[in-house]
């Protein structure tokens, strides 16, 4: 069923009953030439354009719950390409552009907005960076604005540059291609696609175990049985690190807890996604979702954790923040707010990689795998379908640990509390 | 979470830091830096009190519960170099 305008009227008029599911829900076959372990964005994603670009016809997705119940469901939507690294700037830009297109392709409402990311400054020296940073970017061809405080105040009403008394505003850099994007659409529109190509989603399957005959790969034990599959791709977003262990793969990750928050929705009070560091308090990154809430998130918690609850005092610094730099917003209430497990790499940077014979992994996306996802998906395919990584993701291997060619975007060293 | 403090006693996580989690003794330098993820049902790892006694502390945590299973004063690793 192909979606627009005219059937949308026809199936308002024919009611709710009509609507076809998004994808078939099926027991697994036999054997696949891919199996893709994870149903979140990464995985989907990577199955797409598997079938779509790379003519692999017998793919499947195996999901441990359901689709969209990991990190894809649990981000904060924001989408950008403002890095500092050259490896980082092609990757994330070629991500920005397909999240352009991609409604049209999948012919799904995703909502990509581009309503801006503007990263704050509240010192000479801050703004410096961004300069810095923002030059980076242009010399790469992508679009970066270094705003002063004048510009900052038109571009976005709801500041007031000397509300953060010690700390007032004094420039930023904005991306205006920057902005946010659906999250579950993301999950639901690559789903939906891939099923179209002939992919099998498979829900309630948790993997188990690799298994081998005669040194090679031959499938995946699950709770649904073996499944054979030539290749086997991860895909498991802040479960990598415990998938690893299971299946005797030693990863340089560690699992931390970022957490987001929502508030009440109200009406329309913020154009962009606003980026500010509050010293003392740490950062808060905020955008206003369609329904109205200020999504809104910061730091890890800071200790690894696969526990899935956040503690309070991060969502307190956090707010702090927030109200700091928007005081209008302080008599809001917190609506929800919840914790994701993150896969922490050693440098900050992601792992896209073949890890032997036909075992590939992608994973390691710290906290900002939500934005890499059509890029993430469409290297990952390529590298599984013809067995070399493409120049966007040279730099993702996972041999760098031990070569000493870590990529290191904020320069924090092996500590992935402070990445 | 609180964390029992062996010079304070019971302290909330907010007047903590997480240093690191500590891989055994006998590997590479590769293996030490980087591919050092906990186990979780003991993670060991070394905290200080940076708002409190300054004191470094070895918590052994089960990462799954979150529960803290030991709080010892005699580190079995010394601390890295501080990131800050």
């Amino acid at each position: 069923m192909k979606y627009g305008a005219l059937q949308l009227l026809r199936e308002a008029l024919r009611g709710p009953a009509a609507w076809q599911p998004l994808w078939e829900r099926r027991a697994p076959a036999a054997a696949y030439d891919v199996v893709v372990v994870g149903g979140g964005g990464h995985g989907l994603a990577t199955a797409y354009y598997l079938a779509r670009d790379f003519g692999v016809r017998r793919v499947a997705v195996l999901e441990r719950t359901l689709v969209g119940y990991g990190n894809v469901g649990r981000n904060t939507t924001i989408v950008r390409s403002n890095y500092l690294l050259p490896e980082n700037h092609y990757f994330y830009e070629d991500s920005l552009r397909r999240w352009r297109t991609l409604a049209r392709e999948l012919n799904y409402n995703i909502m990509y907005s581009p309503r801006g990311v503007l990263d704050l400054a509240s010192s000479e020296e801050e703004l410096l960076a961004y300069a810095r940073r923002g030059n980076a970017m242009r010399l790469a061809g992508i679009d970066a604005e270094l705003l002063d405080r004048a510009a900052v105040a038109r571009f976005e009403p709801a500041l007031d540059l000397d509300v953060p008394r010690q700390f007032a505003i004094t420039g930023g850099l904005l991306q205006r291609r920057g902005g946010t994007v659906r999250h579950d659409a993301v999950a639901w529109g690559y789903a939906r696609a891939a099923a179209q190509l002939g992919v099998h989603i498979i829900e309630r399957c948790e993997v188990l175990g690799i298994a081998r005959s005669g040194g090679r790969i031959s499938g995946v034990e699950t709770t649904q049985g073996f499944i054979g599959a030539e290749r086997v791709a991860l895909a498991v977003a802040g479960r990598s690190a415990e998938l690893g262990r299971r299946l005797g793969i030693a990863l340089p990750l560690e699992t931390h807890l970022l957490q987001a928050c929502v508030t009440e929705p109200v009406k329309p009070m913020l154009g962009t996604v606003l980026i500010y560091m509050f010293p003392g308090a740490g950062e808060v990154y905020v955008s206003q979702s369609d329904r109205g809430g200020l999504v809104f998130g910061g730091m890890l918690d800071g200790y690894p954790s696969m526990t899935q609850h956040g503690q309070v005092t991060r969502v307190r610094d956090v707010a702090r923040a927030l109200t700091a730099l928007l005081p209008q917003v302080a008599d809001l209430r917190l609506l929800r707010h919840w914790a994701g497990m993150n896969d922490m790499s050693m440098d900050g940077s992601p792992i896209i990689d073949r890890i032997e014979g036909e075992l590939f992994l992608n994973g390691g996306w710290c906290y900002g795998g939500f934005k890499a996802i059509p890029a993430s998906g469409h290297a990952y395919a390529e590298l599984i379908a013809r067995g070399r990584a493409n120049d966007l993701i040279r730099a993702f291997r996972l041999g760098r640990f031990t070569s000493g060619h870590v990529l290191d975007e904020k320069g924090a060293g092996p500590f992935p509390a402070r990445q | 979470m609180l964390i029992a403090c062996p010079f304070c006693g019971e302290r909330e996580v907010a007047e903590f830091e997480f240093r690191l989690s500590i891989a055994p003794w006998g590997v590479d330098a590769a293996e030490q830096l980087y591919f050092r993820s906990a186990e979780p049902a003991r993670s060991i790892e070394h905290w200080q009190h940076v708002r409190g006694c300054r004191m470094w502390l070895e918590l052994h945590r089960d990462l799954r519960s979150g529960a803290i299973l030991e709080t010892r004063t005699d580190l079995s690793a010394l601390p890295s170099e501080s990131p800050r």
